[in-house]
């Protein structure tokens, strides 16, 4: 991904033709994308940016799943638990309010916060990013918001929950009656819908929609 | 050729890509208005700070009862090894493999592994730099996984609620081990990959 040797060195490009890596700080030449091309930093590995067809309308479709989808995934049961004639359920909530309550509150604020306040905050942004690329009004609101989604990302542990889910179904499910709930199926279908939805925004051309660069980068 | 050797500062935030203005402090990015550095500050002090703590915090999170087992008046802890030996018990091999990995080798791998990294980069250490940016990126991958074993307390905490009957009270090696987690992930945030590169020659053959 070098490009082609030109004469003039790298220093004398002008800005708009270079891109370096984020990971090594290599220079390059930037090299032309299509839809769907994947570009990779040639000395490390990086993945520098994708270009995908139709990204704004795509991610909008996704995140509005996504919104609807989280309040029955967080407050729905996922799984009710019936032992000698007693009942109880398992929201994601109510597994915090759970820790909480019993005087684990740093860890239920931990809890709370990788399951389900930076999920729904990262949504959140990434709504307000794409509506104002939609309706072009408060552009600089969408890049101090997409910069603060950025800072969310690594803590939203969704997937981590569900394999949490799996674990506590296989440690429970031989000492007392169990059932999956329909939260379960929600969490699901928010999960795929989240990760979809990662794969689809691809930052690269919303950082470009955002700043005005190109106005049809997010087509 | 570095970005930093053409005198070109790329944005943390949206990676793209500035001109150093020489003799200003404080440089912000022109399209995303993020705060623009070189390299990040003081990246091996803190992520050394960060990894010190977790490894003092490692200890009690791997001694003391994650949570209590109350079932008809007597009551049963359980650490992270004991909870993993238990599901070996019952014969559930997978998880018991999927819980080990991800409470016990993930945890410790981390320590270990940004430690290797700090070492390497300060004491310019001959080893590949393609070898340590992999460790590195499987380092930030992996680490989320890591809050399994909260997750699954939680679940637990909640659903087993039934009074003198049967009821699972959380212990504080689980906040120790909570610590852990958010302290070796802010480590591998702060851990700067781009000093990887620096003291190798690797980027002639990429001009």
């Amino acid at each position: 991904m070098a490009g082609p040797a030109l004469s003039e060195p790298l220093s004398e490009l002008e800005l708009k033709q270079l891109i370096a890596c984020h990971e090594c700080d290599l220079l390059l030449r930037k090299p032309d994308a299509a839809a769907g091309e994947r570009v990779e930093c040639p000395r490390c590995g990086y993945e520098l940016y994708t270009h995908r067809a139709q990204v704004v309308r795509r991610s909008m479709a996704l995140v509005l799943a996504a919104l609807l989808l989280y309040v029955p995934a967080n407050f729905l049961p996922i799984m009710q638990l019936n032992l000698l004639g007693q009942a109880t359920e398992d929201t994601v909530w109510t597994g915090v309010l759970g820790l909480y309550n019993s005087g684990m509150q740093s860890v239920a604020v931990v809890v709370f916060l990788c399951s389900m306040a930076v999920p729904l905050l990262k949504l959140l942004c990434q709504f307000a990013v794409l509506l104002s690329i939609c309706l072009d009004i408060g552009r600089s609101y969408g890049l101090l918001l997409y910069r603060i989604y950025h800072h969310m990302r690594e803590w939203g542990m969704l997937e981590v929950y569900l394999m949490g889910i799996l674990v506590a179904i296989v440690k429970l499910i031989d000492l007392a009656d169990l059932s999956i709930g329909l939260g379960l199926l929600c969490f699901v279908a928010l999960l795929l819908v989240q990760v979809w939805l990662e794969v689809t925004m691809s930052p690269h051309q919303i950082w470009e929609a955002l700043s005005g660069e190109d106005a049809h980068a997010g087509d | 050729m570095r970005a930093i050797d053409a005198g070109l500062l790329i944005c943390h935030e949206c990676h793209q890509l500035n001109p150093q203005q020489p003799g200003s402090d404080k440089q912000f990015c022109t399209r995303c208005g993020g705060h623009l550095h070189a390299r990040r500050p003081n990246s091996l002090v803190r992520t050394w700070a960060l990894l010190l703590t977790a490894a003092v915090l490692y200890i009690p999170a791997n001694l003391l009862p994650i949570m209590t087992v109350n079932s008809l008046g007597k009551g049963q802890s359980d650490t992270i090894m004991s909870g993993v030996i238990e599901l070996v018990n019952y014969g559930m091999l997978p998880i018991a493999a999927v819980v080990f990995i991800a409470s016990i080798v993930v945890p410790t791998f981390k320590l270990v592994g940004i430690a290797l990294l700090l070492y390497s980069v300060q004491r310019h250490q001959p080893m590949s730099a393609r070898q340590r940016v992999l460790m590195y990126r499987f380092i930030e991958w992996i680490g989320r996984w890591s809050m399994l074993d909260i997750f699954v307390i939680a679940i637990l905490v909640a659903v087993v609620n039934f009074g003198s009957l049967a009821s699972i009270v959380p212990g504080y090696g689980a906040t120790a081990f909570a610590s852990v987690v958010v302290l070796t992930m802010l480590a591998a945030l702060t851990f700067d990959p781009r000093l990887i590169w620096d003291n190798t020659d690797s980027d002639d053959h990429h001009e």
